[in-house]
């Protein structure tokens, strides 16, 4: 039984909770919302649904608040647990949304246009009803929509850190492979930003490879590297004296003039690594040492 | 600001340092030799500082350093003429204040650079010496 009823059971039209009020204007305020997240012209949102499908959700969504507000107790605010069907709708909602960057806040947008909307009717009924305040349900409907907003909100952010944490692990496996360039020639061309994880990976990757194809010579190709710091510097140089104890010589190429300053000023010192500056002259460089040649046909077909 | 001409013999590079360097000039130096080394993929640079009478501590760094880039971008580097008294200050002040190759002047240096070149992968191997 609603409060203000309990209080003054003289009244009867105050006897309907403010769900029961929002039940029965349901329709009115589904209609309003509609028009005002709706472009006129019956286009629908940019980059949302149909307007069919738009309107559909936003109705399930609507249901799924007034029926949270309907079976929660008076005094409490509904809950929100992970299974809930709202929750699952908002998730759902939120996924459909996190694929493009500019949609992915629709949904709390969507949300607080929903508040509004229904903060601005509990106003109007307040003032036909000549009553007591109506400040106790405004407050309630206002903190339940901010937690329904914070879940929303989560959801999208753990969607967008899923998004990210997947896109990392593509790239760390397209842009590590460790090539076989000729017989006892690798090429490890790297491209990117190393940082500490990806720099254990490429060396195990390419540790394995040179154990595996037991390599005489390793290239390794820094053209696609944009800064080399500190920290670049020294994995690279720790991959290079692990490919040393295995037995493979390494040869770095295409290192820039901008890349060379910084590393000398470091005072990084790469030592007795063969160093060149194109990657065709690293890989003349491997072929010398593993003592082949490229020369040109002595009977070219086509003279 | 004095600066330095960097002269190109083929894919070798030669600078002559004829005097004292303040600080910006040495950095001015430095980035005009690098960025010449990778902008021709020069395969040697001989320095030569013979008329050079005081190397102080600061220009055996420059020199040094300037050394390191340069074999980092895949040149060979040597260090012509440095004079007797000069080469006994660098010993004392540090054993490794130029870790670079030296020859007693610039005939040997390109001498010492072309037989490094010549063992070279590049140019044994695939024939582009001075395309």
């Amino acid at each position: 039984m609603p409060r203000i009823g309990i209080r003054d059971p003289t009244r009867m039209p105050m006897t309907v909770s403010l769900s029961q009020h929002l039940q029965t204007h349901r329709d009115e305020i589904l209609a309003e919302w509609f028009a005002k997240w709706l472009p006129a012209d019956n286009s629908g949102q940019p980059g949302w649904a149909s307007p069919a499908q738009t309107r559909h959700i936003m109705q399930t969504l609507f249901d799924q608040i007034l029926s949270a507000l309907t079976t929660a107790p008076p005094d409490q605010l509904p809950d929100l647990d992970e299974q809930a069907p709202l929750c699952v709708h908002l998730r759902h909602l939120a996924a459909e949304q996190a694929r493009n960057p500019e949609q992915a806040t629709d949904p709390l947008r969507l949300l607080f246009s929903l508040r509004q909307l229904l903060l601005r009717h509990v106003t109007a009924w307040d003032r036909k009803s000549e009553t007591l305040s109506m400040a106790e349900p405004m407050l309630r409907l206002d903190r339940y929509f901010d937690r329904i907003a914070l879940f929303a909100f989560n959801s999208i952010l753990s969607l967008r850190d899923r998004h990210i944490s997947e896109q990392n692990l593509s790239l760390m496996e397209l842009s590590t492979p460790v090539l076989r360039l000729w017989h006892q020639i690798l090429l490890l061309p790297l491209v990117g930003i190393i940082d500490t994880g990806r720099a254990r990976q490429i060396a195990d990757h390419l540790l394995e490879a040179i154990a595996r194809h037991e390599a005489r010579v390793t290239v390794i190709d820094l053209t696609g590297v944009p800064i080399i710091d500190t920290s670049v510097a020294q994995h690279i140089m720790k991959t290079i004296d692990a490919a040393r104890l295995l037995g493979s010589r390494v040869v770095l190429t295409g290192i820039s003039p901008e890349g060379a300053q910084t590393l000398t000023k470091l005072g990084i010192r790469f030592g007795d690594v063969i160093c060149r500056a194109s990657l065709r002259a690293g890989i003349a460089e491997a072929l010398m040492i593993t003592g082949k040649r490229i020369t040109a046909m002595e009977d070219p077909a086509h003279p | 600001m004095k600066k330095i001409p960097i002269l190109r013999l083929g894919r070798i590079l030669l600078v002559s340092i004829q005097e004292d360097l303040t600080d910006n000039e040495a950095m001015q130096f430095q980035s005009d030799l690098v960025n010449k080394v990778a902008e021709i993929e020069a395969l040697g640079v001989a320095v030569d500082i013979t008329a050079l009478d005081v190397v102080d501590s600061y220009m055996a760094r420059v020199i040094n350093d300037t050394a390191s880039m340069v074999r980092l971008l895949g040149a060979e580097v040597v260090i012509c003429g440095i004079q007797p008294y000069v080469a006994m200050t660098l010993i004392e002040m540090g054993r490794d204040l130029i870790g670079a190759d030296c020859a007693f002047n610039l005939d040997q240096g390109l001498e010492m650079l072309r037989e490094r070149i010549a063992h070279r992968g590049d140019i044994r191997f695939t024939g582009d010496g001075d395309e």
